[in-house]
């Protein structure tokens, strides 16, 4: 293996508590560099961001050990993860009882299902520990193309075949929103349901008054 | 409930048949499930039993489940009952549906009485805050039985009528037999969530149904079975071939699932992909994305395969390349991102032989394609091919003339009418356009064609010269039109046909074809080449020979005597154009309209019914017409086309239903657990519910007796949801409101807004879910995302297999798992709920502090808007539409909510007057987004 310099400096990488020594979802922490640090928590993914970890099999045998490490972690950290790896068939109570600690104690809840999916978690909470979100706050841009068969295809049961058949017969997004239903059911493929659900959608007001 | 003293009901019926007698009787003595064959006049049924009901005054009857045309039905058959028993009390038929009726006109209405067709989503937030008390209510009527489950509104509804009201009645109805055989004791089950006890199942094999239809006279019924061109079954067949191998990449790409079912003869089902997605449910999220288009695929198909026989070639054919247009690749893209089906020979043949059946090129095809500057090339001429079932048409209409003037029917009831049942609306446009240019003649049309036929019998020649005309122009603008949509997809396109070996292909090197190649010669390259990619692609034909196409086929003398083409159905204009017909020498063209053909027949009284497409519903109306009317006689024409599938779909209708009735026959004979349900189950509906509905929740225990059963305030969009009939049956008091903030409010702290995945997935594509956040993380001190997975869908996420392999993805991810990152890193004070199904969300809901209503529904509201807020409720999908325009921001879409009223006048606003709205940027990219035209 081969050394490079920088690459072991301490924020860049996530810390682990050697109480996670053997735990399978390391070898899955690839992309990222590691480190053991003596830390209250399982994990520490950023400056202000923690996480402890849990397989759902251990929780049933011993049910007391998740409260006694959240107390040890007391109210450090800014954003606390669960992180909970379902390993168990009947998970509906132990989930249940966990919701609910994870609202008491200030936890937020993260499930995966694999040491893989565990481990993904993990890298993604420290990669994008300083990513702005951008990518859930609006809808990406796309081309014009794209948006006009978004839009025409809200209404269920609209196809982008159907989409692509209404510009093109009618030239412009007004001009189909304004064409009447008869010429809407001469075109291919829309059938009574389809002019009905579109004309409707176009024509319903946003806000009903009662 | 005067009117109960039965036998001499004080009202005259419109049953002339004796099972329907039968039912009414027993309808008015008892509450059951009717499941009644197709055909049989159910809402016949339905409108005389709520008309026996309206005769008697002084009750508050309630239909739900009915559809608008039902309804529609209902209202005038109980005025018109109404008006012939001249019974006093009658009041007839009210709606009550969304917009038109606000609280205070409900109320009234519920207590003056009568008989009322409403919206489950209405009935269920009135009877939950005591608008309406359920113990006053004399009965309710269940329309399409069939859709209720057990998580239904419906469902819910009854429930909460049977906790109350223990004495009304409560009568439920289904014309489809097929969704109670699936699944384990379904008709026990499907029983259980209706509160009844009592199935009574009519099939046409009912003794007394089989005796009304058959004793008297038979409609007399003649048949056809019409043959395809060999172009068609060209066309059949390789569709086929293409569903065949559709289904098994389907079935390698997913192994472990039950797939007996899954092959090409079941394909042809009505529903065969909404099969195959129940199935795949539980593993949606995880069904690889070339599975989900697959699945997309199998519709795309099937309705190719329809319009196949019911489209003129040209239609078809434009049909086609409409769909080429639709999936063919994003420009540059090297994604094999394209329907696997369109790789293959058959799809080849498909298009091909479309395009052939309307022109073909004349001289030498190989080189039409292969060689666009080659001399040695004439010009395309039209083949038009007819559509078989025209030709016979015309002759049984002949036929039907001929016979009507040698021997004159006797006289009798019927009018001399003939009535011509299609498909749908677009063919019986196609037939009236038909019949009526059947006997023009363009003068002078090709050679050949006219020596053929001597005797000028009726042709569509006419008609498909025109739609030649309209298609080909229809393509031209169209081209323009994906050149715009798709410029430099269109420029690749035409690199690889026109300008072949002149520019290089702009398409990145694509993998080399690893199929077979396309057979040489002529056939294969008259038609579509292949991409660079081995996907299919239309050559195109060059401009000098469409040209020389549309010179060819330019309107002749005679033609242009005809009047213009009819877009739409004059009918509309009856207004304009009234006047009364001669009943005896009319030709009426009716698509098949359910229940609404029995109208037809009685008004039209046709002595001649042809039915140009089969439907077995049909033929039992027209028995039932037949048998209730014993003067009047009756001769069917019936046709189809020989081996193809919409004979085996007919076959296979048929035989299901029957398979249906005789299954629900054999559970109805071992039913114990319908007869067993006694009072107790419904006194106690919570625990019956846990029970029965769904065992995974049984052994939880008694649930905690408290003075005050725990309230949940939920908003009134969220009863589309199951979980607020579920939080019902939990015992939990559950409060409909209109929230602004947040789906269920737990408690003065907790707000919950809940996402099932599919909601997740696109509230973070739009950016709805971040916003959401922010509001409730303004106003609440605990709110929580809950994630709520489907029952029947399995409890993971999607994988991310194909990101390990793709070192790219980690730098820039996309999937589920890193939205939710970002969601958490941005709120850490949201916390997140995972719930395996509804059921468990009802569990999780439980026990929290006691939230105040009144205060949750003013939380988030924009007051400064000065308006009341119960009298708000918002459309979601012209919402969403809106969310999908450029320019749009969550901000500004409130603006533009407020002042435009729908999104017919936002496309055809000034873009001075949306700029005043929301800012001169975002004004002009609305303003584009509308009126860009794409024909430049």
């Amino acid at each position: 293996p081969q050394v490079i310099p920088g690459a072991r400096s301490g924020p860049s990488s996530i810390l682990v508590s050697p109480r996670q020594k053997g735990n399978p979802i390391l070898n899955n922490v690839r992309s990222l560099p590691w480190e053991y640090s003596d830390i209250p928590a399982d994990y520490v993914l950023g400056g202000t961001t923690c996480a402890l970890f849990l397989s759902l099999k251990y929780h049933r045998l011993h049910p007391e050990y998740v409260y006694s490490r959240i107390r040890q972690l007391g109210h450090k950290y800014n954003l606390r993860i669960l992180l909970t790896m379902v390993d168990i068939t009947n998970h509906e109570e132990s989930l249940k009882e966990l919701s609910k600690t994870s609202l008491v104690n200030d936890l937020t809840l993260i499930l995966c299902w694999s040491a893989a999916e565990a481990g993904r978690y993990l890298e993604l909470f420290k990669s994008c520990e300083h990513t702005a979100p951008t990518s859930i706050r609006a809808a990406q841009a796309t081309s014009y193309a794209d948006k006009v068969v978004e839009f025409v295809t809200v209404p269920r049961s609209i196809n982008k075949t159907d989409a692509l058949g209404l510009v093109s017969s009618f030239g412009s997004v007004r001009a189909g929103v304004n064409a009447r239903p008869e010429e809407l059911s001469l075109m291919a493929g829309w059938g009574e349901a389809k002019v009905q659900r579109w004309t409707s959608a176009v024509r319903e007001n946003f806000r009903v008054k009662r | 409930m005067q009117a109960e003293n039965d036998g001499l009901p004080p009202v005259k019926l419109s049953l002339p048949l004796r099972y329907q007698q039968d039912l009414f009787h027993e309808l008015r003595q008892e509450d059951e499930l009717v499941i009644l064959a197709r055909g049989l006049g159910l809402l016949r049924v339905v409108t005389n039993l709520l008309h026996s009901y309206d005769a008697a005054g002084e009750n508050l009857v309630l239909v739900i489940g009915a559809d608008d045309r039902e309804l529609e039905w209902i209202g005038e058959a109980l005025a018109e009952h109404a008006a012939i028993s001249n019974s006093p009390m009658a009041r007839g038929f009210r709606l009550i549906n969304t917009d038109l009726v606000n609280v205070g006109q409900r109320e009234k209405m519920y207590t003056e009485g009568g008989i009322y067709g409403i919206t489950s989503r209405i009935l269920v937030v009135d009877l939950l805050s005591s608008l309406l008390d359920p113990s006053t209510v004399t009965g309710i009527i269940v329309l399409h039985a069939e859709r209720v489950i057990a998580t239904s509104l419906e469902a819910f509804i009854l429930r909460i009528y049977r906790q109350h009201n223990k004495n009304g009645f409560l009568k439920a109805f289904s014309d489809s037999p097929e969704p109670f055989t699936t699944g384990f004791a379904p008709l026990a089950s499907m029983m259980r969530n209706l509160f009844l006890r009592k199935p009574s199942l009519w099939p046409r094999f009912h003794v007394t149904v089989a005796e009304a239809l058959e004793g008297r006279k038979k409609a007399e019924v003649i048949e056809f079975e019409v043959p395809m061109t060999d172009a068609m079954r060209d066309i059949q067949n390789a569709v086929l071939e293409c569903v065949e191998v559709s289904i098994s990449e389907l079935k390698k790409s997913n192994t472990g699932l039950e797939m007996d079912d899954w092959n090409v003869d079941s394909a042809l089902h009505k529903n065969f992909d909404a099969i195959i997605r129940r199935q795949l449910d539980p593993v949606w999220h995880r069904v690889s994305w070339k599975s989900k288009q697959i699945v997309n695929d199998l519709g795309v198909l099937r309705t190719i395969l329809h319009c196949l026989l019911t489209y003129d070639a040209v239609a078809f054919n434009r049909y086609l390349d409409t769909i080429l247009a639709a999936s063919s690749p994003p420009p540059g893209s090297t994604r094999q991102n394209q329907s696997p089906w369109l790789f293959l020979d058959a799809a080849h043949t498909l298009f091909d032989t479309a395009k052939r059946r309307v022109y073909t090129a004349k001289v030498n095809a190989a080189e039409v394609a292969n060689n666009a500057n080659s001399t040695s090339l004439d010009s395309l001429s039209p083949v038009l091919e007819e559509q078989p079932k025209w030709a016979l048409l015309a002759e049984i209409l002949e036929e039907i003339e001929r016979d009507a003037y040698f021997n004159p029917p006797p006289r009798d009831d019927s009018n001399g009418t003939i009535l011509i049942m299609c498909g749908d609306e677009g063919t019986c446009r196609q037939l009236r356009e038909y019949l009526q240019t059947m006997h023009v003649r363009p003068e002078d049309v090709e050679k050949q064609e006219s020596d053929d036929d001597e005797e000028r019998g009726p042709s569509a020649a006419f008609m498909m010269r025109r739609a030649l005309r309209n298609y080909l122009n229809w393509k031209r603008d169209f081209a323009k039109v994906s050149a715009s949509l798709f410029a430099e997809n269109q420029k690749a396109l035409e690199g690889a046909t026109d300008r072949q070996g002149g520019t290089p292909s702009l398409r990145p090197k694509a993998p080399p074809n690893k199929r077979r190649r396309v057979r040489g010669g002529s056939s294969a390259a008259s038609g579509p080449g292949r991409a660079a990619n081995g996907s299919i692609q239309l050559a195109q034909d060059t401009e000098a020979h469409v040209a020389g196409l549309l010179a060819e086929i330019q309107p002749t003398g005679a033609e242009k005597l005809q009047k213009e083409e009819i877009a739409a159905d004059p009918l509309i204009d009856i207004d304009d154009w009234f006047e009364m017909y001669e009943m005896n020498d009319l030709l009426i063209v009716h698509p098949y309209d359910g229940d609404m053909d029995e109208h037809v027949l009685e008004e039209v009284k046709p002595r001649y019914v042809i039915m140009y497409e089969p439907d077995s519903a049909f033929i039992r109306r027209i028995e039932v017409y037949r048998s209730s009317h014993t003067d009047r006689n009756v001769r069917v024409y019936f046709m189809y086309y020989g081996g193809s599938v919409e004979e085996q779909r007919y076959l296979s209708a048929v035989r299901r239903e029957k398979d249906s009735f005789t299954k629900l026959i054999k559970e109805r004979a071992g039913m114990s657990v319908t007869l067993t349900l006694d009072a107790h189950g419904i006194d106690d509906p919570q625990e019956h519910f846990l029970r029965t509905v769904n065992t995974r929740i049984a052994g939880g225990g008694r649930l905690a007796a408290t003075a005050q059963p725990p309230r949940v305030v939920v908003d009134t969009r969220e009863f589309r949801s199951s979980l607020p009939s579920l939080l019902h049956g939990r015992s939990i008091v559950v409060v409909p409101c209109q929230l602004t903030v947040g789906d269920y409010i737990l408690s003065p702290n907790i707000c919950v807004e809940r996402k099932s995945i599919r909601d997740l997935i696109s509230s973070f594509n739009n950016g709805r879910l971040y916003n959401q956040a922010e509001t409730m993380l303004q106003h609440y001190k605990n709110p929580m995302l809950l994630i709520e997975f489907d029952q029947n869908k399995s409890f993971t996420l999607e994988p991310f297999a194909d990101l390990l392999h793709n070192p790219s993805a980690i730098s820039n991810p996309s999937d589920l798992q890193s939205k939710l990152v970002l969601l958490t890193l941005a709120f850490p004070r949201l916390k997140v709920i995972w719930s395996s199904s509804p059921y468990q969300t009802a569990e999780i809901f439980e026990n929290q502090e006691e939230p105040d209503p009144i205060k949750a529904v003013q939380i988030g509201l924009d007051l400064e808007s000065g308006q009341d807020p119960s009298d708000q409720t918002f459309n979601q999908t012209p919402q969403d539409m809106l969310r999908a325009i450029p320019g749009i921001t969550e901000k500004n879409l409130n603006r533009l909510i407020l002042d435009v009223a729908n999104v017919h006048e936002l496309a055809n606003m000034e873009e001075e007057d949306i700029s005043r709205l929301i800012g001169k940027e975002a004004g002009r990219q609305v303003w584009r987004f509308f009126n860009r035209s794409l024909f430049d």
